[in-house]
């Protein structure tokens, strides 16, 4: 109760209703108060019924003068209905006669705006007679027209329509010509009474009622929505089915509403009492898991597939149905709403920017939740590939592209790559970096779609159709051979233009870190090694996370590689391994052993071999040991800190001290505690320790 | 149109009559595995801008084939689809339509239109009280095998206050067709959907609506705007300029805007005569309107328009062509004043319509 006294709409409330006739309004500071408090709550929630009856009793009796009165009317926004007291009151003041005409006017506008509103309107048609009064005033004229015109009605025993009125009507029509608002009540007339109008109307009277407040209408419209939201939300809260958007006023060429969900309309053989009728369970009343699993059989589509979108149990319903026509359908309607609000549209403002977000975020959803993309969507990424910015919903494309099923090798060049890397290479690093994450979600996607639909197809032939790509293996594998061999070319031209960004660099070995493991995670069998152009920058980067990274990269090529020598092993598919690939590697491993380990960096031998010369002319003392693991630029820092940890008392920093003895053994352990997984497990498999750290040897895959 | 020719049944053909058509209808087609099998196929035609198209050929002995399609089509239906100005709209494959069932659809689309214009706040002022629609079949607008029978509506209305014994007035009506429609692509579709990609409507824009969102709920289907390309618009007036011969065209009327300041609307009207010899110049030795011959009839047209008055008509948007045989605006609408040689301009706008599809 307290709380309810401390409100300031209450208090307003109780200020409007107490308020002596009279009281100034000008400089009336509490007034303004009181006043704002209203106006806040009628624009946002509406106002009680109560409310608008002490309001409108307040307005219209004048007892602060009109321009207050008129202030309130402006604000006199219903939250739900309007009780039929408060107008009958408001017309008892009306019929005063102490108002000035424009708040008449004003009032009686109201009134026809709210009339929907009104809760019942049996004492307002016996007021019909006081209305057909003020006919003849010429400023309300219109406005009582209409007014007459909501209100009449045909009753069996007592009919409104007189002839005496009709005669007043003609009298006016003659009086003042052929006014339409006069038309359309004698139409009405003549539709109730045809025996009584001998006028001739004409088939179409243009425009009979204007329609003027849609201030009002509008306020109306925003309360009612928000209201309605706010009811919806409280549901949603328990039950998973969002709200339909209730705003029936859209912009004219936007197509992103998903449809409500609702049953199909029974079959036209069908009776309407026909047994199959009760035995359906409604769509619409579908709001928990356990109901859909009690009424799965009894279930039906909805009418429009495209409903789906926005309910996760209808999804996971079909899901289960194997009947293609449900994909068809919600195909035909998200092409159909992708391709005009995207492609189609001329105007590309993009006003409904957060309906649009709201719309792939349900589409996105839905795909996730389905685990496959949809062809239209399909369709229309790769279409709007070509008109797209780069920047424009980036997220949202980018994990659309992420749901592409294995397009042909033969056209994946001119459909993905052309128009992606015309605007790889001319975005910002984010970009690229968000375009190489977006191509390895994608080849995980290929692999999984591979490996789950390759092996359903040993013990069941019958459902080999569902499968994402009807393509036979050597088709996949020279997609994704293209897809690793692009990715290949764009990052290392990338990381190029970009300095060797870390963090570029990190979404690259993000990727080929799916790359390495396909064989043995994917079970598919494929091995390409990263060029060049990515692998010394990794190697020789100044991160250690690459580094580490790049080291566990080329453990999981050899654990694949090695697998794949002796395929009975592990149970899976045979696989023969280019011996290109087989010499790339051991290059690679070759390289990294000698930077890293044998402080042989440069030396004739590895794949990049550099002129003495030059790097004498470097002025680097020891160069060939500049990159292994005490003294390369990534771990310097460690080894620093394992120095100072060693010696604490030593002053002059001597880090060759570390390959002494058992430090390096120690140093190695130190690397190991701090996170360099991948360092250890490419040390303790590539690296045959001999006896000490001088004797060593690198295993070499073959 | 050498190439339809095996296609078009001769009228003896039992498919034709009204009971044979309605079996061929609803024949099975070859379903084919959409969901997830679809990937590859569908993908590359969805994508590709343009599906092969196919040339447009006019005979040059149209006067057979005009008497071909007269003798399978009702005259005083094909008068329905006349002189009136259609509006054109793309239409998705519409799922479980059946042609047997038009009676109920008639019922169920009346109910929904007298319900529809009763809701709203503001009562509805108008005449139109009752409202009676119509669904019937225009029997042999159909070119090859997958092609759909054409579904013609009319909403009829009975005004209020009409004199006594007067009939309904027919205030809307509209169509769907498939005429000559891409083979393979409706092939592909599954025996469920009906596909009749193009409507076309005549009458108030909010009963045009109307109707679409009845469609749209009931079949599942969406519409969307079809406008007519500058190229077809070419084709069109090159198609309509090489009837000349047979049919007198009377003029032919271009109309162009360029995009100035203020924009400037050109009308450019060229004597039949003149113009049909030039067409017949440059479809020398061959019997078909491509596109490149309708571009390279347009390039004539602009460079004899340039010469006189210096302006280049290519820099603008050609926006309506028209002769005594029918007009047709970029911003899809269309009207036929002559029924023969509709059937070719009904091709042409099911092609484009096809090529909308979503998927």
């Amino acid at each position: 109760r307290r709380r309810e006294a401390e409100d300031p709409l209450q208090l307003a409330l109780l200020y409007f209703c107490q308020v002596e006739a009279g009281t100034p309004w000008k400089g009336n500071d509490v007034l303004e108060k009181h006043f704002e408090a209203v106006e806040r709550v009628a624009f946002s929630r509406g106002l009680s019924p109560e409310g608008i009856e002490i309001l409108l009793d307040f307005a219209l009796g004048l007892r602060m003068g009109s321009k207050c009165g008129i202030r309130v009317l402006k604000c006199l926004i219903p939250a739900s209905v309007i009780p039929e007291s408060a107008v009958v009151k408001g017309v008892s003041w009306f019929c005063v006669g102490k108002m000035p005409p424009n708040m008449q006017i004003m009032f009686i506008r109201w009134f026809i705006t709210m009339f929907d509103l009104i809760e019942s309107k049996e004492r307002l048609h016996s007021l019909y007679g006081f209305f057909f009064c003020f006919l003849s005033d010429e400023n309300l004229c219109p406005y009582i027209c209409h007014l007459l015109y909501l209100l009449t009605r045909r009753e069996s025993e007592y009919s409104l329509v007189k002839p005496y009125r009709l005669r007043k009507l003609m009298n006016l029509q003659s009086k003042m010509g052929e006014q339409p608002f006069l038309m359309v009540l004698l139409s009405l007339y003549k539709v109730f009474c045809p025996e009584m109008v001998s006028l001739t109307i004409p088939a179409r009277i243009k425009n009979g009622f204007k329609n003027y407040d849609s201030t009002w209408k509008n306020a109306l419209s925003a309360v009612q929505k928000r209201n309605k939201a706010e009811i919806v939300m409280e549901l949603q809260a328990a039950v998973s089915v969002r709200p339909q958007s209730a705003s029936r006023k859209r912009k004219r060429n936007c197509h992103l509403s998903v449809p409500p969900l609702g049953s199909c309309a029974p079959p036209p053989g069908a009776r309407e009492d026909g047994v199959l009728g009760s035995r359906v369970f409604p769509l619409e009343q579908l709001r928990t898991f356990p109901q859909l699993l009690q009424n799965i059989h009894l279930l039906e589509l909805p009418a429009q597939m495209g409903s789906v979108l926005n309910s996760p149990l209808v999804l996971h319903y079909i899901n289960c149905i194997t009947d293609d026509s449900v994909f068809l359908r919600l195909d035909y309607w998200l092409g159909h709403a992708l391709h005009e609000e995207f492609l189609f549209c001329k105007d590309t403002s993009y006003e409904n920017n957060s309906e649009a977000i709201e719309f792939f975020s349900s589409l996105i959803t839905a795909q996730q939740f389905l685990q496959e993309g949809f062809l239209s969507t399909e369709v229309f990424t790769l279409k709007f590939l070509r008109v797209w910015d780069g920047s424009l919903f980036r997220s949202q494309i980018l994990s659309l592209l992420s749901y592409i099923p294995v397009i042909p090798c033969s056209d994946v060049k001119q459909l993905l790559f052309e128009p992606l890397i015309q605007l790889f290479f001319s975005c910002s690093l984010y970009f690229k970096c968000s375009v190489i994450e977006c191509l390895n979600s994608m080849l995980v996607k290929w692999l999984t779609w591979h490996a789950v639909f390759a092996s359903e197809d040993q013990f069941d032939m019958s459902i080999s159709g569902h499968s994402p790509t009807n393509m036979s293996l050597s088709g996949i594998m020279s997609s994704v051979v293209e897809l690793v061999e692009f990715v290949g070319r764009i990052s290392t031209i990338a990381l190029h233009m970009e300095g060797y960004n870390t963090l570029l660099l990190h979404f690259v070995l993000n990727f080929y870190e799916t790359v390495c493991d396909m064989y043995v995670k994917y079970d598919f069998p494929l091995a390409i090694m990263p060029p060049a152009g990515v692998f010394y920058p990794a190697l020789l980067s100044k991160d250690p996370v690459s580094v580490n990274q790049l080291c566990h990269i080329m453990f999981r090529y050899r654990v694949n590689l090695l697998s794949a020598k002796d395929p009975e092993k592990q149970g899976k598919k045979t696989f023969l391994v280019n011996s290109k690939t087989y010499r790339k590697y051991n290059q690679y491993v070759v390289a990294m052993v000698w930077c890293l380990w044998s402080s042989k960096a440069f030396m004739a031998g590895m794949e990049i071999e550099i002129n003495p010369d030059l790097l004498a002319q470097a002025g680097v003392a020891e160069y060939r040991s500049t990159f292994n693991i005490v003294h390369h630029p990534a771990l310097t820092g460690y080894a620093i800190d394992f120095f100072h940890k060693c010696w604490p008392e030593s002053k002059q920093l001597n880090l060759s001290a570390i390959k002494q003895g058992r430090h390096w053994d120690w140093y190695l352990e130190y690397l190991f505690t701090q996170g360099f997984d991948g360092l250890r497990e490419f040390i303790e498999s590539s690296i045959r320790r001999l006896s000490g750290p001088a004797g060593l040897n690198s295993s070499r895959a073959k | 149109m050498d190439g339809q020719g095996s296609c078009i049944q001769t009228p003896g053909d039992p498919t034709f009559s009204s009971k044979g058509a309605l079996s061929e209808v609803t024949k099975c087609r070859s379903a084919v595995r959409f969901r997830r099998s679809h990937g590859t196929g569908l993908t590359m035609r969805g994508y590709t801008p343009h599906h092969k198209v196919a040339s447009m050929k006019i005979s040059k002995n149209a006067q057979v084939l005009k008497r071909d399609f007269r003798e399978k089509v009702d005259p005083e239906q094909i008068s329905l689809l006349m002189k009136k100005e259609w509006k054109l709209f793309y239409v998705t494959p519409l799922y479980k339509f059946k042609h047997t069932q038009l009676k109920t659809y008639s019922k169920q689309l009346s109910a929904f239109i007298a319900s529809e214009k009763q809701k709203g706040r503001a009562v509805e002022v108008g005449p139109e009280t009752g409202f009676k629609v119509v669904f019937s079949i225009i029997f042999g607008l159909t070119e090859t095998e997958e092609d759909t029978e054409l579904v013609f509506i009319q909403i009829h209305s009975k005004p209020s206050f009409a004199a006594e014994g007067a009939s309904d007035v027919v205030i809307w009506s509209g169509w769907l067709a498939c005429i000559n429609g891409n083979t393979e692509y409706l092939r592909a579709i599954p025996a469920d959907f009906v596909c009749l990609p193009l409507f076309c409507a005549s009458g108030a824009g909010s009963l045009t609506s109307l109707v679409k969102s009845w469609f749209e709920t009931t079949f599942d289907c969406n519409f969307g705007q079809l406008r007519i390309s500058p190229s077809n618009l070419h084709r069109l007036a090159t198609m309509w300029t090489g009837c000349h011969p047979t049919v007198n065209i009377r003029y032919l009327k271009l109309s162009w805007t360029l995009p100035t300041c203020p924009p400037l609307d050109i009308s450019y009207t060229v004597n039949p005569g003149d113009v049909s010899d030039l067409w017949s110049r440059i479809c020398q030795g061959k019997d078909q309107v491509s596109s490149e011959v309708a571009k390279q009839f347009f390039q004539c047209l602009e460079s004899h328009f340039f010469r006189h008055f210096r302006i280049h008509l290519s820099a603008g948007e050609l926006t309506k062509v028209s002769t005594a045989l029918g007009s047709a605006y970029r911003d899809g609408k269309i009207q036929f004043m002559n029924s023969d040689y509709m059937i070719d301009v009904l091709m042409l706008l099911t092609e484009s319509a096809l090529l909308m599809m979503p998927v």
